[in-house]
């Protein structure tokens, strides 16, 4: 009886909590519930937001400068021989093996040490540095990139699934064409015609990303165009532009979005990828770190080992917050 | 069916003709091969000029770049996809043709090993709903999905060395066929087999497990279950079978994707396929080669994908091409 009995007067809160409810905007909704009820893509989330700190402000949290190279003077070992030299830091960026001339003892593939956490790379740099450094180029490219292939995407698919027709098919004819190559290979292709610099790269891989995004955008905008508030508009004769902007638009943005989001994770290993096979421009990038730190891995692992995880790393949290938008947002798209 | 095969390769024209379009237009955007050479000539004005001349002549660069164009797509109607520039000047057909055999060995090593390793842990997963060993397959998988392979190839190769102390011959004239030396092919193909397989293997599990809780929601399993077949004969013979239409899709497509796609593992473990030809060449700024590897391994994804949608049909009567 008991449990009848409080089973009822819980219905009954919820019944009056209900009208409340309903005056929250939907996209509050979809944030509460990914907060409350989704863990593993709140952890995502917080591996995005760390990344992006280290990608804004890159400059104020590394301790050393990206290219400082550090060296110890020979007579600081030489007294008691065996002293360990990752003891014997350089604290200040000036510290360089110019300052103790060429005799300096070199710095060179140590391993993890107080002062330098991750180890240095064959250059005698703080790999810790470089790998909050290369949070902004990976970043960058990664949502620079895929804020490109959203908007061709979105106003290619949109527009063919409106118009239909000839532009349609010409449309899909394109998109088949490009989706024909293996990404890299396109990329590959692009970095080849002339010099590659980081916006070739970021386009490329926006082109790359066009064709998935306009597909998803195409097959809402069809279903989307026969609900009946289509339409209603159509009826009382809105123009083409307004329905598109203001009816179909603003229902559309949820597939997009989670595509969007597990997108920039395929653009971060995509940019790495080049930097690993040295067709991207030199620079401060996870790719390049894991490339030349694989050519050392036996003497001194560290530099690949945290690069490559911190490509991972940001992979895996713009993979995990897309699961995890997905089910909040779209449940239709839901991979049960 | 017949009418479906021709139309879908008859639909595959024009995008094939696209791919090789844009390739060629895209490619030619760079300077020529002879403007190259001429910028970097030490000799005198007069005969520098005389050079680029005999040199785009040679390669029907001296031709405006609407008649190069026609003249490669008619080549390419031969099925002559132009001769290296770099020495010994092979044509591209004989090197790829050469080269085919380690990416498609390795291709097929990753994909075998993918699937053998997703079809009991995708079924574990879907069988074992919302358990803990559900909730840590799924995470393995989507931790596998983030590591790039060139990560976790250096990881198996450090591995290898501390546990084993041991490592393949990782030099260029290492390499031999799996006919000449068995044993040595495939010490040198397991780490990049490795490699490639885990990604692929995570892709296929998530899949299967998604298509397999779909199909047990359906009316013939819980039929099946109610006339009292045991637990595994309606798992393997209701539910994995037919989970498994749509996971062959996905095996096919990644299959094209890694024979074109190894490119990173063949240029790490120096296995000379088609991946390593391109990104050798690619350095040595030799165009008819990657023109010619990247229309070749589009066509082959092109076919790959009308040849999954025709075995959708083969497995699966239900759906009807018209």
């Amino acid at each position: 009886m008991a449990n009848a009995n409080t089973s009822v007067s819980a219905d009954t809160v919820a019944a009056l909590a209900e009208p409340e409810e309903r005056f929250t905007p939907k996209r509050f909704k979809a944030a509460r519930d990914f907060f409350a009820h989704k863990p593993l893509g709140v952890f995502g989330l917080a591996i995005i937001v760390v990344l992006g700190l280290f990608a804004l402000f890159g400059q104020y949290i590394a301790p050393y400068g990206p290219e400082t190279r550090f060296s110890i003077a020979p007579q600081a070992t030489a007294p008691a021989g065996n002293t360990n030299v990752d003891d014997v830091s350089c604290n200040t960026p000036d510290c360089t093996a110019k300052a103790h001339g060429s005799a300096a003892l070199d710095f060179s593939n140590r391993g993890p040490s107080s002062a330098h956490w991750f180890g240095t790379d064959e250059g005698a740099r703080d790999t810790f540095t470089r790998v909050i450094r290369g949070a902004r180029r990976s970043l960058g490219v990664g949502l620079g990139s895929l804020l490109i292939g959203t908007f061709m995407g979105v106003v290619l698919g949109g527009l063919s699934a409106y118009v239909g027709g000839k532009f349609d098919t010409a449309t899909q004819r394109v998109m088949d064409a490009l989706q024909a190559f293996p990404p890299l290979l396109f990329l590959l292709l692009l970095t080849a015609v002339g010099q590659p610099s980081i916006t070739i790269i970021t386009i490329g891989i926006g082109i790359v990303a066009t064709p998935q995004i306009s597909r998803i955008a195409r097959s809402t905008v069809l279903q989307v165009r026969a609900l009946p508030f289509v339409e209603a508009a159509q009826v009382i004769g809105a123009p083409d532009r307004r329905i598109l902007v203001s009816h179909i638009l603003p229902n559309i943005w949820a597939p997009v979005i989670v595509i969007f989001t597990i997108g920039v994770g395929a653009g971060i290993l995509a940019e790495a990828a080049l930097s690993f096979l040295g067709v991207a421009p030199v620079g401060v990038s996870w790719g390049f770190m894991t490339f030349k730190g694989t050519q050392f891995i036996k003497q001194a692992p560290g530099e690949a080992i945290f690069a490559g995880a911190a490509i991972s790393l940001a992979v895996l949290g713009f993979n995990i917050v897309g699961d995890a938008l997905r089910d909040v947002l779209d449940p239709r798209l839901r991979a049960r | 069916m017949q009418r479906y095969i021709i139309r879908r390769l008859l639909l595959a024209i024009p995008v094939v003709w696209l791919v090789v379009t844009m390739v060629f237009f895209v490619s030619h955007v760079r300077p020529s091969r002879a403007e190259q050479l001429a910028a970097t000539c030490q000799l005198s004005k007069d005969i520098c000029a005389r050079n680029k001349a005999a040199i785009q002549k040679q390669l029907g660069e001296d031709k405006p770049l609407i008649v190069q164009y026609v003249r490669y797509v008619g080549n390419l109607l031969i099925g002559d996809l132009g001769k290296s520039l770099t020495a010994p000047y092979n044509p591209v057909r004989t090197e790829l043709g050469n080269r085919a055999g380690p990416s498609i060995e390795l291709g097929l090593l990753q994909i075998i090993l993918a699937t053998i390793i997703a079809i009991p842990v995708g079924v574990m997963a879907a069988v074992r709903q919302d358990s803990w060993v559900d909730y840590v397959l799924r995470i393995l998988s989507i931790g596998l999905l983030a590591i790039p392979t060139f990560f976790l190839a250096p990881l198996l190769l450090l591995f290898t060395i501390k546990v084993f102390n041991w490592t393949p011959q990782l030099n260029q004239t290492a390499y031999r066929s799996l006919f000449q030396n068995p044993g040595r092919n495939l010490s040198i193909m397991l780490l990049p087999t490795l490699a490639g397989a885990f990604a692929s293997s995570a892709a296929i599990m998530r899949l299967l497990r998604s298509q397999m809780l779909e199909v047990t929601r359906q009316d013939f399993v819980r039929t099946a279950t109610a006339k009292g077949l045991r637990q595994s004969v309606v798992v393997m013979r209701h539910t994995l079978k037919n989970a498994m239409i749509p996971v062959i899709t996905i095996i096919g497509l990644l299959t094209a994707g890694l024979i074109g796609g190894n490119v990173v593992l063949e240029s790490i473990f120096n296995i000379p396929g088609i991946g390593l030809y391109l990104v050798t060449e690619l350095q040595l700024n030799d165009l008819p080669v990657v023109l010619g590897v990247v229309v070749a391994v589009a066509v082959v994804i092109v076919l790959t994908n009308i040849l999954v949608d025709v075995a959708y049909a083969w497995f699966d009567p239900r759906i009807r091409y018209s």
